[in-house]
Formats: C-alpha cells, sequence, structure tokens
C-alpha cells in the first residue's frame, strides 16, 4: 500500500515458550504483584499478560477476570478481546455441558456484548 | 368446529398473531415466569406490526423514486435493501406467518443438521435468519409451494445454508481466529470466499493490513441512519434533478421539487428506522428463546456468530474492506445496465458489514494487495449478484428494490434452477 505510514516493527524478543502449567502460573503470581499501585496503560498492559498466562494455563476464570478488566479500562481491538471472545465460547460450552441455563444465556449475552463493543468501536462510538 | 374455524379463519391468518404464538412458544419452553411469556409475547406481536409500519413508508418512498429513476434515465433503479424485501414480503405479500414459521423451522433444521452430521454449526444471528427465511419463503411460493409444503421445503433449504455456509467458510475462519471454536454466522459467505480466493491469485500474503497505520474507527458511520441518509439524499436528489420539475409535479405539488425529493430520501431512512425497530422487537425474544434451546441440544455445537466477531483480528483491514466493496460497487452499479439488467444502488450498511468482513478475508490469504483487488471484485460481486435475481424479484412483486446478502440471492437461484428441473418432468 503505498500512501500508508508503515508501523515500525517492533523486534519480537526470541524466548522459549512456556508450557508448563506450573511455569505459567508462577510468571502470572509475579505479574499479579507488579499489579499493585500501576494505572493506565501501564495496568492495562500486566492485566492483559495475566490474562494470557491463565487463558494458556486454562484458568478460564481467572484470564476473564482480568481480560475483562483490561478492556473495561482500554477498549482496544486486540489479543483481549480475541482471547475472551473464544473463552466466553468455551465456559458457554462447558455451561450447556451441565446443562446449566442460566450460564449457557450468561455467557452468549457477554459474547454478544463483546460483538456490539467491536463495531462501535469500529465506529467510533466506543 | 366453530371454535376450530375462528381460529383458522381469524388467528391462523394474521401474521401478527402467529409470530406472537411461536414466540410464546418458545418462553414456555424456556420455561419463563406467566408474566414473562405474556410481556414476550405482546413484544413481539408488536414488533410486528411496528415492521409492518416501517415497510409501508419504505414502500411508498421507493415507489416515487422508482418512477421518477425511469422517468429520468430510461432505466430501471432498484435500491438494495433486504430489509425492505423482507418488510414487503411479510406484509403486503401476506407470507408474513409462513416467514414466521420457516424461521422456526429453520432452527429446527440447523439443530437436526449440527446433531446428525460432522457440520457442527449453529447459526446464531437472527436477523440473517429472517433474510433467509424470507427469501426461502418467497422464493418457494414462487416455485408453485404454499402452506405445510411451502413451510418444510423453506425449513430444510433455509436449514441446509444455516448450517453449511459456515462450514464453507470455516478453512479461513480457522486461518483468521487461529482456531476452529468460532464459526462465522452471516449470509455473505459466498462473496468473502469468492473474495477470498481473488485475494490468494493476486495478493501478497506477507504484507498485512495490520503493517500500516490508519485511523482506528470509521467516524462518519457513527450513527448507521445519518451514514444511510447521506447516500440516499444525493442518490434522490440527483434522480429529482435529472427528471426535472415537469416529471416531479406529479407527485410534488406546489412543493418545490428538490425540497419534496429530500424529504422523501428521509422519508426511506425514517421507514427503514422504523422498519428495524420492528424487526429488533420481533426477534428480540425468538431468537434468545430457540439459541437457548440449540445450545442444549447440540452440547458440542460451534457457534456461528455475526460478522463483527471477526473486526478485532483485523480492525484495519475492514475500513480498508469497506473502502474498496465501496469502489467496487460503484463500478458495479454502472457495469450491470450495460448488461441489460437494473441499475443497483448499493447500500452503506451492507458495504460496510460485508466488504469490512470481506477485507478481512482477503487480507488473511493475500495481504493489502489482496484486500485492494480482491474487495474491488467482491463490490462488483454483490452488486451484479442481486441484479441477476432481480427479475425474478420483480416477477413475484418487489419493484423498486433488490437483496443485498448474496447467500440469500443464492437461495433464490438454488429455488430458481429446482422450479427449472421440475418444469423438465
Amino acid at each position: 500500500m503505498f500512501f500508508f505510514k508503515k508501523k515500525e516493527k517492533k523486534e519480537k524478543k526470541e524466548t522459549a515458550p512456556i508450557v508448563n502449567r506450573d511455569e505459567l502460573l508462577a510468571k502470572a503470581e509475579e505479574k499479579l504483584a507488579q499489579l499493585d499501585g500501576k494505572e493506565g496503560q501501564d495496568r492495562v498492559a500486566i492485566l492483559n499478560e495475566l490474562g494470557s498466562l491463565y487463558t494458556q494455563a486454562e484458568e478460564t476464570d481467572k484470564a476473564i477476570l482480568y481480560y475483562e478488566e483490561s478492556l473495561s479500562l482500554n477498549k482496544q481491538h486486540g489479543k483481549a478481546s480475541t482471547d475472551l471472545m473464544k473463552l466466553y465460547n468455551k465456559k458457554r460450552q462447558e455451561a450447556a455441558l451441565a446443562k446449566d441455563d442460566e450460564k449457557v444465556k450468561e455467557y452468549m449475552e457477554k459474547v454478544q456484548g463483546l460483538m456490539q463493543m467491536s463495531k462501535d468501536m469500529i465506529r467510533g462510538n466506543a | 368446529m366453530i371454535v376450530l374455524n375462528f381460529i383458522i379463519k381469524n388467528i391462523l391468518t394474521q401474521a401478527a398473531v402467529v409470530v406472537g404464538l411461536i414466540a410464546c412458544l418458545g418462553l414456555l419452553l424456556q420455561k419463563k415466569s406467566i408474566g414473562e411469556v405474556v410481556s414476550g409475547t405482546m413484544k413481539t406481536i408488536l414488533g410486528f406490526l411496528v415492521l409492518s409500519a416501517g415497510s409501508s413508508v419504505i414502500q411508498a418512498s421507493l415507489a416515487i423514486f422508482g418512477d421518477l429513476f425511469n422517468k429520468a434515465f430510461g432505466l430501471t433503479g432498484l435500491v438494495a435493501s433486504i430489509e425492505g424485501i423482507n418488510g414487503q414480503a411479510m406484509t403486503d405479500l401476506g407470507l408474513g406467518s409462513e416467514i414466521a414459521i420457516t424461521l422456526a423451522g429453520i432452527f429446527v433444521v440447523n439443530i437436526i443438521l449440527a446433531r446428525l452430521t460432522k457440520f457442527k454449526y449453529i447459526f446464531l444471528t437472527g436477523q440473517a435468519l429472517l433474510w433467509e427465511s424470507t427469501l426461502c419463503v418467497v422464493f418457494a411460493y414462487f416455485c408453485g409451494l404454499r402452506g405445510v409444503p411451502l413451510i418444510i421445503v423453506g425449513s430444510i433449504v433455509g436449514g441446509a445454508f444455516a448450517t453449511l455456509m459456515p462450514a464453507f467458510a470455516q478453512p479461513v475462519m480457522r486461518q483468521i481466529t487461529g482456531s476452529d471454536d468460532i464459526a462465522l454466522g452471516h449470509f455473505c459467505t459466498i462473496g468473502y470466499m469468492f473474495t477470498a480466493l481473488i485475494s490468494k491469485l493476486t495478493g501478497d500474503k506477507s504484507k498485512s493490513t495490520e503493517d500500516i497505520e490508519l485511523p482506528q474507527s470509521l467516524s462518519f458511520l457513527q450513527d448507521t441512519y445519518l451514514s444511510v441518509m447521506v447516500v440516499m439524499v444525493p442518490f434522490y436528489l440527483i434522480v429529482a434533478i435529472a427528471a426535472g420539475p415537469a416529471k416531479c409535479a406529479e407527485y410534488c405539488g406546489d412543493t418545490n421539487y428538490i425540497v419534496y425529493m429530500f424529504l422523501q430520501a428521509l422519508q426511506f431512512v425514517t421507514g427503514l428506522y422504523v422498519l428495524m425497530a420492528g424487526v429488533r422487537l420481533l426477534l428480540a425474544e425468538l431468537v434468545p428463546a430457540f439459541q437457548g434451546i440449540s445450545m442444549k441440544l447440540v452440547p458440542d455445537s460451534k457457534p456461528a456468530l455475526d460478522c463483527p466477531v471477526l473486526f478485532p483480528y483485523a480492525p484495519n483491514a475492514v475500513i480498508l474492506g469497506f473502502i474498496f466493496t465501496t469502489i467496487g460497487s460503484i463500478i458495479g452499479m454502472f457495469i450491470t445496465p450495460l448488461m441489460g439488467l437494473p441499475m443497483i444502488l448499493p447500500g452503506v450498511m451492507s458495504n460496510f458489514f460485508a466488504g469490512g468482513t470481506a477485507g478481512i478475508f482477503a487480507n488473511q490469504v493475500g495481504g493489502r494487495r489482496g484486500v485492494a483487488i480482491g474487495c474491488i471484485a467482491h463490490g462488483i460481486f454483490i452488486i451484479i449478484i442481486p441484479a441477476l435475481l432481480s427479475p425474478m424479484l420483480g416477477q413475484i412483486g418487489f419493484v423498486n428494490m433488490t437483496c443485498t446478502d448474496v447467500d440469500t440471492v443464492f437461495t433464490g437461484f438454488f429455488f430458481m434452477i429446482i422450479k427449472s428441473i421440475m418444469s423438465i418432468f
């Protein structure tokens, strides 16, 4: 595309992926400790990291908690909203298997809420 | 017997009442309280009546527009509005009951197919299903079906589309979302896959739209109806000026013809606003009822969600997809008269949602260049395809408008093919 400025690509630091659940949880604990006193974009960045770590560790409820707080502070398209959609879907599926109608409805409404937020952001209404 | 006759003649012929009864059934199946059942049923009936009112306003405005367009340019001009098609089908064509029952039937067939086949997709976008139900019923009616056979055939065809269209898009969806958990429930899928094909052939996947800086929102789209107005007012004024005051006098009387057509454009937007308010009320009770039931009956299903589910993955692609689809649709607008077809005036909201999503598909397989070329092709595609269906829509009674969502147009083509095959025997 000729007319648009290219974003400066940040060099991706090559780190070994953390696959061990205990390591993920330990890393999350470290990040939690850093959360105290943080405000604004710094807080959002740590919340997103927490959401990502707990998602990988399959701690769905905690991941949802931190991602939701992140989006309430800073509505932005990105990993938080895309991961949150998958997490809500996972919880919805668990509720459907457990025949918990209220929870199915709750998570379907959360999915609709995320999609509405997405529409509003593209339109500049968020 | 008298009671039965009364019910058949006075209740089941009233589309508003039938729609309310379906909502009532859904609410009862969810074991809602009596208060919730009554209020939900009444709101659904009200939704249908509001939809009818909006449809009347749209049709009145488009009748004037269509006639003056023809007088001004010697061409047939059609506004692309699936909402208008739905409104007219449910009211003027008297197919409201059949459309509502077929909508429920589509849910049922979707659930059956998801349970019994490997295509575990449950289509959750209520509005899209209403449009699909409309086209299924309209074309089944055009093929000569009536009553129960019409509803059964419409439900099977619509249910098949609702299950298979998400499956068709899923190979690209998996690439976009990085997983197989979520599917796409938007009846423009054939257009998206066409765009992806063009993009794959012409693009460069390594150069993504997300690598460039763009404004993060399209602020002129902040208000849906303002956006539609921004497009419709110029169309109406161009037609007025081209037709001239003499030809407009039949409609505007003593009022200045430019002022009159300006107000008629706003009437169209008003009608659309009212119709969509009615659709939302209508679906507000119906859709959650059936969504809840389908999630329970097919717990391992993949939800097929509305297109904004993809926006967070590539927001720049949404904006560029909209822009290039609009360019393509304007090109398409001038191509169709050369093919002997009506001129189709593109819809801004259709270009936004369908164009934006096409942009995401195109970017995934062909990068920025794929978005530009693929979405221009998409814009032409979403104008030509509805134009091809418009002669049949005209025969059925839809004057001055045509469909937008291309999968619903292909539903019409499907019925036409079946009709042609049946006529051989």
